[in-house]
């Protein structure tokens, strides 16, 4: 590929990644039927994109349910050959090689252990640095490490059957970044974890990002997330990506909204968006003010959650 | 990239194992009911055969020891498929629920990351089980022992295992194509029932299905000849391992090639 300047983690261009669906049927008889059946349809998970993440970045990958962001990170980690387009991690074609590959990522699938079932952590630990091949003296060192960003001590020894999802997302997330590399990748790392365990896996990530200048490419529906740990984030939607910048841009452009938050009568608070170009504040406050008693007024930038939902809103229409 | 060598696999396979049968002791009660299991299942395919000899005192013109030696190379001969390979029996369901995919961000072989996360105790006491009923044959027959014998048989246990493992090989990677493979693969494990038996009893059609297509005639009886028959052993024997090999080795490509089509599960 040309046009590198040697200091991006990850390149894509204009990939395109189809699946051929089989209409499947029950049974023996199905199976055998479906040998020989033509009954395909073919679904566009990717379409056309391309971008560029540099060294020690961390991106959001974001994108509504379905829109091609998990089918990316297969293409990505080199388990999906894109039906066209180039790819290239760490310089490497990554289905090329799928091996070589995997030494330089580690990848997190939310609610997908791929640690040992049976086996106290620290055992697991043992076998992915002989796995990997991970010196001695490193292997210590990033495990002190880990002892300086997160009480390891809880899940150190537990067998990964016994764990909670939260511990088990933290096991595996360490187990991702154990060997090092230069790119990890985290799909949904913080679904269905409590608020302690989202913000504690956030501070993990932002110091071995920090410690480790490690890229990290992270998909997540939860704002907090991006919030805490990305400073750019690409939106893709059915397949296409529609947008890719950074999130302080995003919010100038949503600048002219409002969060208007109202306190009623009964003590609740509702809560509006407001574009100020179209609509003043105001006349909304006054508006609702007849149907109801306001207690309370407040007036706020609007949040990551709601500049995303509206672009998914946007472009779904 | 650094080399990773058949000692690397070994030693990861070695490391694996280790820590593997350490946390299966752990759970004590589970593993003294599987070995009581383990102990009455083979109990009752035993038992099973002799009822079957009783009424049967020769079979296609084997008799009764040339039997049970049959039977007890087709228990040796299965073992490294129970032990080293069980967890082919979980692959349709972790190509179904997606759960495969943990399998291929390792930085090793995908059939050897899959194929070492399992490792069956159950096959141990089979093998226990066989190698006494071989001794036992061995002796009543008068079979002569000679370091030459003994490397034969071993040999020829190993070519039989590849067999058997190639078989469940194929039947459980038909998972990443077809949905049914479950049937595959339980028709395929009844199939080595067959292996005990002589497979002259096989007659016409038959007799080509099990010994080219599925070649269960190769699980005990093609390669037991060779110490058996020592001064009449076809041709088939002899070159029974190399089939061996080259069908182990089909297996594994296939198996392989469906990973590589396999473009699992959303999300
Ligand atoms: N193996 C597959 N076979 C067929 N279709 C697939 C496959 N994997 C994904 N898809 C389809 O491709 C599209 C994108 O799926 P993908 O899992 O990448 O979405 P996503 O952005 O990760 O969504 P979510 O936020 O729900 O995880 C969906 O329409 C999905 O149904
Ligand atoms: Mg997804």
């Amino acid at each position: 590929m040309d046009g590198l300047t040697g200091n991006e983690a990850v390149v894509m261009r204009n990939v395109c990644k189809d699946f051929k669906v089989l209409n499947r049927h029950e049974g023996l008889k199905g199976s055998i039927k479906d040998l020989f059946s033509r009954d395909y349809k073919t679904v566009s998970a990717v379409k056309d994109v391309t971008m560029t993440v540099n060294k020690g970045e961390i991106i959001g990958y974001l994108g509504p349910n379905g829109a091609g962001k998990s089918t990316t990170i297969k293409m990505m980690t080199g388990v999906l050959e894109p039906t066209s387009g180039e790819i290239l991690v760490n310089g490497k074609v990554p289905y090329k090689n799928r091996t070589e590959n995997c030494e330089n990522i580690g990848v997190v699938f939310g609610q997908r252990s791929q640690l040992w079932w049976s086996l106290p952590l620290i055992e697991s630990f043992k076998l992915l640095r002989d796995l990997y091949m991970v010196p001695q003296k490193d292997y210590e060192e990033m495990i002190d490490l880990y002892r300086s960003l997160v009480d390891i001590e809880p899940v150190l020894h537990k067998p990964v059957r016994q764990m909670s999802l939260g511990q088990r997302t933290l096991s595996d997330i360490l187990a991702a970044f154990l060997h090092n590399p230069p790119v990890v990748f985290l799909d949904e790392p913080t679904i269905g974890l409590d608020v302690s365990m989202k913000s504690k896996i956030r501070e993990l990530i932002l110091g071995l990002n920090k410690e480790k200048n490690t890229t990290v490419i992270l998909t997540t529906h939860d704002m907090g997330d991006v919030d805490a740990l990305c400073r750019r984030i690409v939106i893709i939607d059915k397949g296409m990506k529609i947008y890719d910048n950074d999130i302080d841009h995003l919010k100038n452009y949503f600048g002219s909204y409002r969060t208007l938050k109202l306190k009623l009568a009964d003590d609740t608070w509702e809560e509006m968006l407001i574009d100020e170009k179209t609509t003043d504040v105001m006349d909304v406050i006054m508006a609702k003010q007849k149907e109801s008693k306001i207690k309370d007024v407040k007036i706020l930038e609007i949040s990551t959650e709601e500049v995303i939902k509206k672009i998914y809103e946007g472009s779904a229409k | 990239m650094r080399k990773r060598g058949l000692g690397f696999y070994a030693s990861i396979y070695r490391k694996i194992l280790i820590q593997d049968l350490k946390s299966k002791m752990s759970y004590r009660a589970d593993f003294v009911i599987s070995t009581f299991g383990m102990i009455m299942t083979n109990l009752a395919g035993f038992v099973t055969f002799m009822i079957l000899f009783h009424n049967f005192p020769t079979i296609s013109g084997w008799d009764y020891d040339h039997m049970l030696f049959l039977y007890g190379f087709s228990l040796v001969a299965l073992t490294p498929v129970q032990c080293f390979f069980d967890n082919n029996w979980n692959l349709r369901f972790q190509v179904q629920s997606g759960d495969f995919i943990k399998y291929c961000f390792r930085p090793v072989n995908v059939f050897f990351y899959f194929m070492s996360e399992v490792f069956d105790v159950k096959g141990l006491g089979q093998l226990a089980f066989g190698i006494g009923t071989i001794v036992y044959a061995w002796i009543k027959i008068g079979i002569p022992v000679t370091p030459l014998i003994i490397a034969k048989l071993i040999v020829f246990l190993l070519t039989a295992s590849l067999f058997m493992i190639a078989l469940m090989n194929f039947a459980a990677a038909t998972c990443f194509w077809i949905k049914g493979s479950g049937y595959v693969m339980v028709i395929m494990f009844r199939f080595k029932d067959f292996a005990k038996y002589p497979s002259s009893i096989f007659q016409g059609i038959f007799s080509v299905i099990f010994t080219f297509i599925i070649p269960i005639a190769f699980i005990a009886y093609y390669p037991s000849l060779v110490i058996l028959t020592p001064d009449n052993v076809p041709l088939l024997s002899w070159i029974s391992p190399l089939f061996g090999i080259l069908f182990f080795y089909l297996s594994y490509r296939f198996w392989m090639l469906g990973v590589r089509k396999y473009d699992f599960t959303g999300s």
